[in-house]
């Protein structure tokens, strides 16, 4: 490769709502106190855990920021009668401004970008109102035609938030979240904006993707009564990924745009990877895993033992456990056994679409406040050659971080997240 | 044919308005105003409709909404689908 790589972007404000906590404090707490969000679902036919996101308030959540009095009347009406997912995107993306300072020391609007990570997000929401269709096609709530379009994020926060700059939706399964990082992190990099806000959506399955990922056994089945729970990612009674619910915001910023704002990033993406297995199916490849590690590395400049940590995929599908533990060695090799590993989805649950989001939040954290969390659960580790957070949290100071998010179809993701003094 | 009345119907509607714009003024909803001059937007305005047939049990065929009704049209239109 020819030519300076481009200036990698740094994180300026993060926020979340899921089921642990519904801000970031409180979720870096749950982070390091091993706490999980996983609850039984008492349906032998459903999800044997699920993590899901309880009491959620747009009032409560609005009334906690310390953002002017506009911005949050703004987000009352515009929020105000969207689908709760999107509300509670609302109120992560509200506590990812504050924390950027962008209400105080602001950027260009047209220089901010927006990018929402997520597809396939409202089919619940449709299933909701089938009834009311049903009973007369002219009951179905005016609001239908926005609300059943995943871009009804981007339109909904960047009517909040004032952003004029470029704004999509980006999908791909559950490596969306980082590839939604991945196209602010490129139009960061490649000067269209400053600023980018890049939100993980929070996904409420419908009852028929619900069965659909038990049918596959995808999904971890509660079983008759007496069936053991199913065990975390990387455990030997790993049986299948549980669903969490989460909303998380990570804000990328040129070096330049922070510097100008006063503002000090608490991590760099230095580096980030993305590749197909040109594979249609839900079967994990070690190589298009490693593919991606890798190219996260060379993108860095770092050799695999600069590796401090990583935040996996690890949903505790038996087979993705395997190959990401495989792709490992084949991406870092002999050190393959040298970073800390951890899987945040043994506290989130599997959150789909906003995984990486969510997970880039966990590194982000992890990486400021020097620890490495533990997966909840995990006691019998699969394969002894890798070194897994213990039961409490580890003292750790690790510089450099990948954070992986693989997903049906083919996709393979990795970021490499550093420490800004790293 | 049903037994509902004018201010049934516009007592519905207001209701529905305030529940959709809740900055909406409740002394300013008046026959002879649009709810565009109330700061409905358009999204808001087939809500507050869409909300109130339901609510009714009546079915006005959408190509009998126009842009511009007053809030006493709206109820008539209602009312002839009663």
């Amino acid at each position: 490769m020819n030519g300076r790589p481009p200036a990698p972007a740094g994180i300026t404000g993060l926020g979340i709502v899921c089921s642990v906590a519904q801000d970031v404090d409180g979720f870096a707490a749950a982070l390091a106190a091993g706490a999980s969000g996983l609850r039984p679902t008492g349906t032998a036919d459903g999800p044997a855990l699920t993590a899901d996101v309880d009491g959620f308030s747009l009032e409560r959540a609005l009334a906690a920021r310390r953002l002017p009095a506009h911005l949050l009347g703004t987000a009352a009406r515009a929020a105000g009668r969207s689908p709760w997912p999107l509300r509670a995107a609302a109120a992560a993306a509200l506590e990812a401004w504050e924390a950027a300072g962008l209400h105080e020391a602001p950027a260009d609007p047209d220089r901010i970008g927006l990018v929402v990570a997520g597809n396939n997000l409202t089919e619940q929401h449709t299933e909701q109102q089938r009834p009311r269709y049903q009973r007369d096609p002219a009951y179905l709530p005016a609001r239908y035609a926005l609300h059943h379009q995943d871009t009804d994020h981007v339109g909904t926060l960047s009517h909040i938030l004032g952003i004029t700059g470029e704004g999509c939706t980006v999908g791909g399964a559950s490596a969306s979240g980082n590839l939604g990082v991945i196209t602010g992190a490129r139009l960061v990099e490649a000067g269209a904006v400053d600023v980018c806000l890049v939100v993980g959506a929070l996904v409420e399955l419908s009852l028929l993707q619900t069965r659909g990922y038990l049918t596959l056994g995808a999904m971890a089945a509660a079983g008759p009564p007496g069936t053991p729970p199913p065990g975390a990612p990387f455990d030997a009674d790993h049986r299948g990924f549980s669903p969490g619910q989460a909303a998380a915001v990570v804000v990328l910023e040129s070096a330049a745009s922070a510097r100008t704002r006063g503002r000090a990033a608490s991590a760099v993406l230095r580096g980030h990877g993305s590749a197909l297995d040109g594979n249609q199916l839900a079967d994990p490849s070690a190589a298009g895993e490693a593919r991606a590690m890798r190219t996260a590395l060379r993108r860095a400049g770092l050799a695999a033992r600069e590796i401090g940590y990583v935040n996996t995929h690890g949903t505790a599908s038996p087979l993705g456990d395997r190959t990401e533990l495989a792709a490992l060695r084949l991406a870092l090799g002999d050190e393959a056994g040298t970073p800390w590993i951890n899987s945040t989805k043994a506290v989130t649950g599997h959150c789909l679409a906003s995984a990486g989001v969510v997970e880039a939040v966990a590194t982000v954290l992890q990486l400021e406040r020097g620890f490495v969390h533990p997966t909840p659960g995990l006691r019998r580790p699969i394969d002894p050659g890798y070194r897994f957070a213990g039961t409490a949290a580890e003292d750790a100071r690790p510089g450099f971080a990948l954070s992986n998010g693989f997903g049906f179809g083919g996709f393979n993701t990795s970021l490499l997240l550093a420490r800004p003094d790293a | 044919m049903s037994d509902l009345t004018r201010t049934q119907v516009f007592d519905t509607l207001r209701r529905n308005a305030l529940d959709v714009v809740p900055e909406l003024d409740p002394a300013a909803f008046a026959a002879e105003r649009t709810l565009s001059e109330l700061g409905c937007n358009s999204i808001d305005r087939a809500e507050i409709v869409t909300l109130t047939m339901e609510e009714l049990g009546i079915v006005v065929p959408v190509h009998e909404f126009q842009q511009g009704y007053d809030i006493a049209t709206l109820v008539d239109v209602m009312l002839k689908h009663a």
